[in-house]
């Protein structure tokens, strides 16, 4: 198995390109940054709205937001599947290794994977159809509640423990 | 100066933050200051996104509500970035590129509150109204400062001819980007017009069949 991971997470294409082009490395955080500030950005703004902030807006106004914070959600994605599997070339640490000794990148990961449950839950329980029928004004259901204060926490956390990545102890 | 500066990078303060091996120093400062920036610049991107058009059927008024969020997030970066900052002071005081970021700072929060001041000038106007051409000039200018501190930002650790080489890639990056979100507005608007009209033609069918 680990011989797999091994082999998988390597990317020498992406190593490649970080070791031709120096600027790859510091455009793609910034735009996973860029990334990052859509998503927390219309995420954060349907659920204030779950929660009781700034009740005028309905809320099926606000999730044409949802595709911009998808877009974010992709660009955070693909720059980070760079980051992992080019991270060789950047620290001369295989990814398999900073993978399974770095703490706080599988936290990030593990809270990452919660927030997809979270969203899935959110649709899966029929809240999402729930919420769409909310006018300005309308308070949403505890659950509905539930899913918007859990998301704010897990995408917190997630920007928590992304940024306590380098800090983690690398043991090859 | 030279000895001002080292002296704030030597405090006690700047010292133990630099170098605890706790994650509540550092790393902590360096988590409050990305949070600060996702909710101040998510939001007001945001914001400007709905002032530019780009999203008509949000409702404009509303999103002043939004503005206290803005402004917290504005401090815990002002603050945090202080912080950091004296951790480093010597070297940032010497590298162009933070000093980039900072008036690109200074830029973009000018340009937010003329944007505020100018799309919520009018608390009678209609949700879906159009914003005024003065409030869309300076939320293009807000967005575009933005994304000009947060390159700066994470460009400050890297060596000049990256940096140049970085910006480069950046505006190739922009130009791509710009052409991507485009396609989609153009896609979902589309969509929606065609799921619009489709629904009136089955309800005037509905009413013909009825007849």
């Amino acid at each position: 198995m680990e011989e797999v991971l091994r082999y998988w997470m390597r990317w020498p294409s992406v190593e490649h390109l970080i070791y031709s082009y120096l600027w790859v490395w510091g455009v793609c955080q910034s735009l996973h940054f860029v990334g990052m500030a859509l998503l927390i950005g219309t995420v954060g703004i349907l659920d204030l709205r779950l929660l009781g902030m700034a009740k005028q807006f309905p809320v099926a106004a606000i999730k044409k937001l949802i595709p911009w914070g998808v877009f974010g959600f992709v660009l955070c994605l693909a720059t980070g599947l760079l980051f992992i599997t080019g991270i060789y070339a950047n620290v001369n640490i295989h990814p398999y290794v900073v993978l399974k000794s770095d703490v706080f990148l599988q936290l990030k990961l593990f809270f990452v994977l919660l927030a997809g449950a979270n969203l899935l839950l959110f649709y899966v329980t029929g809240m999402s159809k729930a919420v769409d029928r909310l006018e300005a004004g309308d308070d949403a259901p505890l659950l509905a509640k539930f899913f918007a204060g859990a998301s704010l926490f897990l995408w917190i956390a997630v920007m928590y423990f992304a940024r306590l990545i380098p800090s983690g102890k690398f043991q090859p | 100066m030279q000895e001002f500066l080292e002296s704030i990078e030597n405090s006690g303060f700047a010292t133990y933050i630099r170098e605890t091996p706790s994650v509540l120093g550092y790393s902590t400062v360096l988590a409050l200051h990305t949070f600060g920036m996702a909710f101040l610049v998510g939001l007001s991107g945001v914001i400007a996104l709905r002032v530019l058009g780009v999203i008509p059927e949000l409702p404009l008024t509303p999103l002043k509500k939004l503005m206290p969020i803005v402004i917290v997030g504005f401090w815990v970066n002002a603050i945090t970035g202080v912080v950091l900052t004296s951790l480093a002071i010597v070297s940032l005081s010497r590298n162009w590129d933070f000093y980039v970021k900072l008036a690109s700072i200074v830029v973009a929060i000018v340009a937010l509150t003329k944007m505020r001041r100018y799309a919520f000038a009018d608390p009678n106007a209609r949700d879906d109204a159009p914003s005024s051409p003065e409030a869309r000039r300076w939320a293009k200018l807000m967005l575009f400062f933005w994304g000009l501190a947060v390159l700066g930002g994470r460009l400050t650790a890297y060596a000049t001819y990256i940096r140049i080489q970085s910006a480069a890639a950046v505006v190739v990056a922009v130009m791509v980007l710009l052409l991507l979100a485009r396609f989609l507005v153009r896609y979902f608007r589309a969509r929606a017009t065609t799921m619009a009209s489709s629904s009136s033609t089955l309800s005037t069918r509905k009413v013909e069949a009825r007849v």
